[in-house]
């Protein structure tokens, strides 16, 4: 069982009045890919930036790749990389000046950066657009570069903060892809993002944070069964009467049942079998059926539920948008 | 050092990509001022009188309708072509000596009050006695001058003995006839124009595009990106002297009473004390454009109270003051000195202690600043 890269203790950070991330308590294995999801201003982003010492926290501490971001800023930022939306590369110089420089800066031997910086270019296929310029690169190619220069130093943990906003879907993916292989050569990935279905996809664990807090941890499967209303099967079928309705309820395991002419929606417990048996109640009782179809709990369910459903994220990013 | 020297390579790097970065600091800046100056005083003599380009006080302690004729006599005369008003005898008494004006021409109090009673009316001319070549030739064409305005009139010459004052002789042909005022002038504010807003300006463009909070996320140290930055505009600032210097000395023909070496020195000195003010401002999280407000009221207060439009000793109270307090007003002071008297720089103890105070108190400032306010300058 590999080590926690990652551990915090009630890690706190407070702006002014404002709670950004309240009493957090993480434990992140090496090699994991962890997913932060929540919403605009849920602290995300704040959270980071503690962690790889760029802000210091209110309260709390936290140990990252064995050291204390409160003791060992230096250290620890010697074995993190950042790919983050206030993070930059410098835009009048090229991928490789930027590297160079960077090299200098993370104390590596001249040999090693070479060699680095050449097998990096390769990897992300920088080769032709060596003499390009940073700023002239594309918002896919513009990233690319910057998880080049999180990766120069071969951190132990890399920190990717809403790094697919702005990419297209096929870069998205392949940077998903890249992610996960990362994560299977032991590099510590933190994933943060809003976007309810990439860390679904890809991610080993996930923290939902709302708020500032963190809501629950777990891996997508977990978090999609820890809320109650876990299977659905939604009828198109228009007209029916209490009878029918009743007959739908008295089938085994139904947790509710809800009718909004023509919609009717039936959740229950179990998956198997369900569509099928909500079908034959409706048919056998004379009802029509236009359409019929099962659905499973996804992640924004579970993160609906979690949070206090739609009205509260409502109230919450409201709030958020106040504050800016 | 390492990363230091890697930081100022960078910043090089960056500057010879940028065209627009070039032609401000290394062309327009240097060459503006020095020509707009130079230009100013691309006239001297070419004036047939050899006093018509000597800057003279005239000071009317009389304010009286006379007084007023003999002032227009003198003005609407070939030989006073830079004759001004605003001085008072005493001011214009401790600014002789100091390259702004050679002489100072006082109208005492009962002059149309002589001349109503038939009376020899006498005006004052205080000299610098540095030259007396020239003190006989501005009392020669004065006389002749108030000799058509009124014959009863007479000069008393008062020879102005300035080693009894704390101000030193000028040279009279490094004052006028050369472009030696203008150097010191232009080299100043070329400096600190320049080197504030490659500082401020850098640094806030730097923390604009995220590349500073890239920079922190390093282990490089405050201290070292201080020093990097240091070195980078050092650089850029030796370049610029030279670039003054050889503008104001080929084309306009400066003859500075000093060394290369001093005038560098001095030079770079102005340059620290500007970064390190440059470096504060920067820690305090002002935006780009927030640079250029401040930098518009840094250079006006430089033309307000260093001494170098108006002279030191001519501001009064609140302006004194804040005159006291601007270590840049050391600076312009001590090129004076140099450039033009030819003071050894390491005479010059209370101009260089104010510098070198004032770079080490920004620098410090801005190092703790900058430490304590790291969290805000990385978002």
């Amino acid at each position: 069982m590999p080590e926690n890269e990652i551990t915090t203790k009630a890690l706190t950070k407070n702006f002014g009045k404002f709670v950004a991330v309240d009493n957090l308590n993480l434990d992140i294995k090496g090699g994991e890919l962890f997913g932060l999801l929540g919403p605009n201003g849920a602290g995300k982003t704040t959270t980071v930036r503690m962690l790889c010492t760029l802000i210091e926290p209110s309260g709390g501490t936290a140990v990252v790749a064995g050291h204390d971001i409160r003791e060992e800023p230096a250290l620890v930022r010697r074995e993190v990389g950042v790919v983050s939306d206030g993070v930059s590369l410098y835009k009048d110089l090229t991928i490789e000046e930027n590297l160079k420089l960077l090299s200098t800066l993370y104390e590596l031997p001249k040999n090693k950066a070479e060699k680095r910086i050449h097998e990096l270019m390769d990897m992300f296929g920088f080769r032709e657009k060596a003499k390009r310029l940073v700023g002239a690169l594309s918002t896919g190619w513009a990233k690319k570069a910057m998880i080049c220069a999180a990766l120069l130093h071969e951190p132990k943990v890399l920190f990717l903060d809403e790094v697919t906003s702005g990419l297209d879907p096929q870069s998205a993916i392949a940077l998903q892809d890249f992610t996960r292989n990362l994560c299977n050569e032991g590099v510590t990935v933190i994933w943060t993002t809003h976007y309810m279905g990439e860390p679904e996809k890809i991610c080993d664990r996930i923290g939902i944070v709302f708020a500032g807090r963190l809501v629950q941890v777990g891996s997508p499967s977990e978090l999609k069964h820890s809320v109650n209303e876990l299977y659905t099967v939604e009828v198109v079928s228009p007209g029916l009467t209490k009878a029918q309705l009743n007959k739908v309820r008295g089938l085994a395991d139904v947790c509710k049942v809800s009718y909004e002419e023509p919609l009717l929606r039936v959740t229950c417990e179990k998956y198997e079998g369900l569509a099928e048996e909500v079908a034959g109640a409706l048919l056998s009782s004379g009802a029509k059926i236009r359409s019929i179809n099962t659905k499973e709990p996804t992640l924004e369910d579970a993160f609906i539920a979690l949070t206090g459903g739609e009205e509260e994220i409502d109230r919450f990013l409201e709030k958020s948008l106040q504050k800016k | 050092m390492i990363d230091s020297l890697a930081v100022a390579a960078n910043d090089l790097r960056r500057f010879t990509r940028n065209r627009t970065s070039i032609l401000i600091s290394l062309i327009i800046l240097p060459f503006f001022f020095t020509a707009s100056l130079g230009a100013g005083q691309g006239g001297a003599g070419t004036h047939f009188s050899a006093t018509a380009d000597i800057r003279m006080a005239f000071i009317d302690n009389d304010y009286s309708i006379a007084s007023g004729r003999l002032w227009q006599t003198l003005v609407s005369s070939p030989d006073f072509h830079r004759l001004v008003q605003g001085y008072t005898e005493q001011t214009a008494i401790a600014s002789l000596g100091r390259g702004r004006i050679y002489a100072a021409i006082v109208v005492p109090k009962g002059f149309a009050a002589d001349l109503a009673n038939n009376n020899t009316a006498r005006i004052m001319l205080y000299t610098d006695d540095s030259e007396p070549g020239v003190s006989d030739q501005i009392q020669a064409a004065l006389k002749n001058d108030i000799q058509n305005f009124n014959p009863n009139l007479e000069v008393q010459p008062l020879r102005f003995n300035t080693s009894l004052f704390p101000v030193q002789i000028i040279q009279k042909g490094t004052v006028f006839a050369g472009f030696n005022v203008g150097l010191t002038i232009v080299l100043g504010i070329v400096q600190i124009f320049a080197g504030f807003y490659e500082i401020a300006g850098g640094m806030a463009r730097e923390r604009e595009e995220g590349t500073y909070a890239r920079m922190l996320l390093s282990p490089i140290s405050i201290g070292s990106i201080l020093f990097g930055k240091t070195i980078f505009d050092l650089l850029l600032s030796t370049l610029r002297t030279f670039i003054v210097l050889g503008f104001a000395v080929f084309v306009y023909g400066a003859k500075p009473n000093t060394d290369l070496i001093t005038l560098l020195s001095l030079s770079l000195l102005l340059a620290l004390v500007t970064m390190g003010l440059g470096f504060v401002v920067s820690a305090l999280k002002v935006g780009t454009r927030a640079v250029v407000i401040l930098e518009f009221f840094l250079v006006l207060s430089l033309f307000a109270f260093s001494g170098l439009i108006i002279d030191r000793e001519l501001l009064q109270g609140v302006s004194h003051t804040i005159s006291i307090l601007l270590p840049f007003s050391y600076g312009f002071d001590a090129l004076k000195r140099t450039i033009l008297l030819g003071t050894p720089v390491l005479s010059l103890t209370t101009d260089l202690q104010f510098m070198v105070g004032s770079a080490l108190l920004f620098y410090g400032l801005s190092y703790v600043m900058l430490v304590r306010s790291r969290e805000r300058l990385s978002t």
